[in-house]
């Protein structure tokens, strides 16, 4: 035993500082071949390199070698090089790619953050304004988006487009039937549903076991609805200038409404503290017949209806919003979600510049378009008869071929790539997309950087969204309210309205 | 340890009974939702919907784990996992156990020197940039031992095992000596193997801990094929929590939340291969009383 | 003793308290040469402890000098503006300082007094447990929560506490004749949050304990019983004295973070109805800092948080060895 411990000893006596010294001479090794590599980096002009970065949300994104992604480079003539970050990292990754210099040539940016946008007040990216009418599908692009997703009036990244009037109710159409009335077209309408939802017994089970709507924790409903009544977008104009929207009576009015919905418990008492991963299970229960969220939701909820109770046909239907005193009106998205920014840094002269440019034109083109998100003909889909046909059959490791290839289109001037066959919901669900356009109420302010709001805008939020909350569940009343806004102000709410507003002049001139 | 045989009074037995019930009870309420974690993950949507809690799912599936296992992304995942948490344990327990044994001896000239620059480093860091910055230099950008080195040392840890180190009586030092074994030779000899206890609490605690993390592969490895699994549970937890936004940007990914029995399942798959490590491990804190009898 | 006390008079700054000490080592018969000699092995193995903190503790350090600037990713260290201590003055001139300061500060003391010792008198009982198949169970059992995320864990607890049908609640109803809003009342807000934290982690805290248990000595046993003492005179004299050590370093540790409160299990169980004692500086770093991306605020904030715990374990360490311990020095 001894004789067998001597001998490990000698073997970990040399061992220990052996290991060490041999860590720290690969340490070092490893920062000199790390230097020579990057720099090799750096000399690639080889004309039809692009490394583009954007978000992964499987975890399993198309690989350098994936059939999709080598008929797209054969398609755009161009090799791609993708850095995929998944997206529970994106910001925090972004940043420090930002601050390590190593930038790509295609970096998707998911919102104007404060490290963007002083990026790029220092010069960092290209301003691609005077570039896109060049170029034949980029030079389509919505102005109103190209509007909003802008740093200092200038476009400094392509949007991903979104669809504006995404926003809408989804409820239950067969209960709708079960107490006699008709797809709701006013608030009164809409009240009354969720009365009948409530106490009409619309499952005919003959218990008194459902309610009109479900809400969690998550603000968006109301957003949605105080929108119905009149209540601006976020800042509304009041004799030449801009007021945050909480300070409108029409706010105050859909307050008083939402109020009077929890007290006669029309919806789900519990909703200050619902668990948002639970909001939707009270309507697959059959439990509340309304839920105000995205319109694909709705979609959703058909699908998934269908699969679990096949005796309902129409379950579900949606609609884009009820008419309220100022006529129907809707709160629209920001219409885009990310934008694709090139840096000066990796891009070097305007030659460079127009390659790249070219290369995302011609992502928008159909034939990309579908690569993106059907895939190949023959391998993933099939069209017959003018149908879409899946020949991916689940196969998971087929579908990872291509999803989120998507993640670096744009989808301008429009969607091209094939959808699905239609059901009624998703049928409607396009129609409402466009209704909904023409109702939406713009946000004056969407495009203004402010700082304040950068600092404090979630504190100045909560603030609000909490005071909202408690005003629906009657711990404060009208003159709380005002209170809360009398805080909102002096936590640097004042400040933000003078940004807004100075923003808003210089603006119009 | 195991209690030797002794005498009982009644109001022993009577602590005896009531301490057998409650830990009983503590343990339930402390499986409980793990169990419903499982049953979940073999329940289908609609019943996930239907009923808030469960331990036995009322139709039983493997859809959620069929999906999973239908590519090998998880598969290679987890083994990424294991390999590091591996090699990442012994390399977690050379740093500590090296650094904490001298650390022990309180005639090291400018012991405290050192004592302070750690627990320096436990208060104040410079954060995630920097740190990146460090990794990167080293050239350990999408290696994997950027998964184990900035882990190398948890200072909580080394001072832990310092003070155990600390506790061993010095008289076994100096009979040591005595026989003629170097410092070194004390550690490997003497000291290591009276600690095998404290050197299998901090191999769960090291493991445990690079298990878990998932951060660091989402800053540092960018090749999907070298994500550990905490990755992949990540994502799939921050999916179904996507709604949490404005209405304006609400779900503005496109993204469908995925189903609440997938999320489930992926939550057991990357937790059970860590789980079974500690009943294994547990064999080798009984033997701890080596110590105690070195002592006596 | 001389020596100890010097030790434990702390200062900041590392390298004034070693050239202190060394001053008073050479006072010893052998000189520091020889000392440096006859430990070389010692040094040695120090070697790759000392390189891991220097390469990845220290090195990154530069980092905090953000907390004094304007920092933006891009610009780097270098190129974002000098602020000096605005960010400092934003923190504590904020209007709602003082209620996060109060937040704070009673959720880091409940944590000490109720969430601390939990995993040592759980280690204590489970110890106690005589049929060793089943104190290896319950052992396994009580440790799984740690490994569950917070996110699960809210979930979890809606399912059970909410009043719209919460299985606490129908209980609580049954006893107590009406529903408790656990959820969104701000009086159960921080027995709501100390409840979770001791179910999710001090069954894994007992795993050090354990560890320190199993080092007690079966003799002093059987001589305490001979003494005739009693299970709760035993666990007092014999068990706990074996573990006071671990209890008194962790406790020292604990102090450093004393300002930590767990981020995401706050974040995800404060609503619009409790936020007033669910605010805590983690939670208010967010809401300013990091969802905005502003780095250098929470730098600062982290900065103050770190000095908060430098004084907590120099006083707590000193006053450890006033009273006879080790401390971690």
């Amino acid at each position: 035993m001894k004789k067998r411990m001597k001998k490990r000893l000698f073997g970990k006596k040399v061992a220990i500082p052996a290991i060490s010294a041999a860590l720290l001479f690969s340490l070092a090794a490893c920062s000199d071949s790390e230097t020579s590599s990057s720099k090799s980096k750096d000399g690639k002009d080889s004309k039809n390199e692009i490394r583009i970065m954007t978000t992964a949300y499987t975890p399993d994104p198309p690989s350098d070698d994936s059939p999709v992604l080598k008929e797209l480079e054969k398609f755009t003539n161009t090799n791609i090089t993708m850095n995929w970050v998944l997206d529970s990292a994106y910001q925090d990754k972004l940043n420090i790619t930002l601050a390590s210099g190593d930038l790509p040539d295609v970096m998707m940016i998911p919102s104007k953050i404060p490290s963007f946008v002083s990026a790029v007040r220092d010069g960092a990216f290209w301003d691609l304004g005077p570039y896109l009418k060049d170029y034949p599908n980029l030079s389509k692009a919505n102005e109103i988006t190209l509007q909003n997703s802008a740093i200092d009036g200038k476009t400094y990244g392509i949007y991903r487009a979104r669809p504006l009037g995404r926003l809408g109710v989804t409820f239950r159409s067969d209960w709708l039937n079960n107490v006699g009335l008709e797809t709701p077209k006013t608030i009164d309408d809409f009240y009354n549903v969720l009365k009948a939802f409530t106490h009409d017994d619309p499952d005919g089970n003959g218990k008194d076991d459902t309610y009109g709507m479900v809400v969690s924790k998550y603000n968006g409903p109301w957003d949605i609805m105080q929108i119905w009544f009149g209540a601006p977008n976020k800042w509304g104009e009041k004799n030449g200038k801009l007021e945050p929207d909480f300070m409108s009576d029409e706010y105050m009015n859909a307050l008083k409404f939402f109020k009077k919905l929890y007290d006669e418990k029309l919806i789900n008492e519990d909703f200050a503290v619902m668990d948002p991963q639970k909001w939707g299970d009270p309507l697959m229960n059959s439990q509340a017949g309304v839920i105000v969220d995205v319109l694909d939701r709705g979609r959703r909820a058909d699908e998934d209806f269908k699969k679990s109770n096949p005796e309902l046909t129409e379950p579900i239907d949606i609609l884009g919003a009820v008419e309220g005193p100022k006529g129907l009106r809707s709160l629209p998205t920001a219409g885009y979600s990310g934008l694709l920014a090139i840096p000066k840094s990796s891009v070097k002269t305007e030659e460079e510049l127009k390659q790249v440019l070219t290369f995302l034109d011609k992502v928008n083109e159909e034939e990309s378009q579908k690569l993106a998100y059907n895939g190949i003909e023959g391998r993933h889909y099939e069209v017959q008869d003018g149908k879409l046909v899946l020949l991916t059959n689940n196969d998971q490791a087929l579908i990872n071929e291509f999803t989120d290839l998507n993640q670096f289109h744009m989808g301008i001037p429009e969607d091209r790539f094939i959808k699905p066959e239609m059901t009624p919901v998703r049928e409607k669900e396009q129609v409402i997309l466009k209704e909904n356009e023409k109702i939406v109420v713009p946000n004056p302010a969407e495009s203004f950087l402010s700082e304040v709001y950068a600092q404090k805008g979630q504190q100045l939020d909560n603030i609000i969204n909490d005071a909202r909350t408690k005003f629906i569940v009657g711990q404060i009343d009208e003159a709380g309210f005002k209170d809360a806004i009398k805080l909102w102000r002096s936590t640097g709410g004042d400040d933000y309205i003078k940004e807004i507003n100075d923003l808003y002049k210089k603006n119009k001139k | 340890m195991s209690m030797p045989k002794m005498h009982n009074t009644p109001g022993g037995r009577v602590f005896d009974v009531f301490n057998f019930i409650l830990m009983g009870l503590i343990g339930i309420i402390m499986i409980c939702p793990f169990l419903y974690i499982i049953a979940g993950s073999f329940a289908t949507e609609a019943e996930l919907t239907r009923r808030s809690f469960f331990i036995f799912p009322e139709t039983f599936t493997l859809d959620a784990y069929k999906y999973i296992f239908s590519t090998d992304t998880f598969t290679r995942s987890i083994l990424v996992s294991i390999g590091v948490t591996v090699v990442g344990t012994l390399v977690c327990l050379f740093f500590t156990f090296s650094m904490a044994y001298p650390l022990s001896r309180k005639t090291l000239m400018g012991r405290s020197f050192f004592m302070n620059l750690i627990v320096f480093s436990m208060l104040f860091s410079g954060g995630m940039i920097p740190g990146y910055i460090v990794v990167k230099s080293l050239g350990l950008l999408d290696s994997y031992w950027a998964l184990i080195l900035p882990l190398a040392i948890n200072p909580f840890n080394l001072i832990i095992v310092k003070t155990f180190f600390q506790n061993i009586p010095i008289e076994l030092e100096e009979a040591a000596k005595i026989d003629g074994c170097s410092e070194v030779g004390i550690f490997w000899r003497i000291m290591l193997p009276l600690s095998k206890p404290v050197l299998a609490t901090f191999a769960l605690f090291y493991a445990v801990a690079i298990w878990n993390d998932f951060f660091s592969a989402l800053l540092y490895i960018t090749d999907s094929a070298k994500w550990p699994v905490q990755v992949l549970l990540q994502q799939i937890i921050i999916l179904s929590q996507a709604q949490l936004g404005d209405a304006a940007s609400a779900g503005a990914s496109f993204v469908e939340p995925p189903d609440q029995s997938l999320k489930l399942a992926v939550v057991v798959v990357a937790t059970l291969p860590i789980l079974i490590v500690y009943p294994f491990l547990q064999k080798h804190f009984a033997k701890g009383m080596l110590l105690g009898s070195v002592k006596g | 003793m001389d020596s100890l006390k010097v030790q434990s008079v702390d200062t900041v700054n590392p390298g004034y308290n070693a050239a202190k000490n060394a001053n008073t080592e050479i006072k010893s018969e052998i000189t520091k040469f020889q000392r440096l000699k006859r430990d070389k092995w010692l040094y040695l193995l120090l070697i790759p402890g000392l390189a891991y903190f220097i390469i990845f503790k220290y090195l990154p350090m530069w980092g905090i000098v953000i907390a004094f600037q304007d920092y933006s990713p891009f610009l780097g260290i270098f190129g974002s503006k000098w602020v000096g201590f605005e960010n400092f003055i934003d923190f504590f001139k904020n209007p709602d300082f003082f209620r996060l300061l109060e937040n704070t500060f009673i959720l880091a003391c409940l944590d000490l007094i109720f969430f601390f010792p939990a995993p040592i008198i759980l280690a204590l009982l489970l110890n106690e447990l005589r049929l060793q198949a089943y104190k290896s169970v319950v052992q396994t059992f009580i440790y799984v929560p740690h490994f569950m995320s917070w996110v699960i864990i809210a979930s979890i607890t809606y399912i059970f506490f909410t009043t719209s049908g919460g299985v606490v609640n129908e209980i609580v109803s049954l006893i107590y004749g009406k529903e408790i809003n656990f959820l969104s009342a701000p009086e159960w807000f921080r027995p709501l949050i100390m409840g979770q934290i001791i179910w999710k982690e001090s069954g894994w805290g007992t795993v050090i304990f354990l560890a320190a248990l199993a080092s007690v000595d079966k003799e002093q046993y059987e001589a305490a019983i001979v003494d005739g003492a009693g299970r709760m005179r035993r666990m007092w004299h014999v068990t706990l004295p074996a573990v006071r050590s671990t209890i008194v370093v962790l406790l020292i540790l604990r102090l450093g973070n004393f300002l930590d409160t767990g981020f995401q299990q706050i974040f995800l169980m404060s609503n619009s109805l409790n936020r007033s004692v669910a605010d805590v500086f983690d939670t208010y770093v967010y809401f300013v800092g990091i969802t905005q991306g502003a780095y250098s605020y929470s730098t600062a904030v982290g900065l103050f948080k770190g000095i908060v715990g430098v004084v907590l374990v120099l006083g707590a360490n000193k006053l450890a060895k006033k009273m006879g311990q080790d401390g971690i020095f």
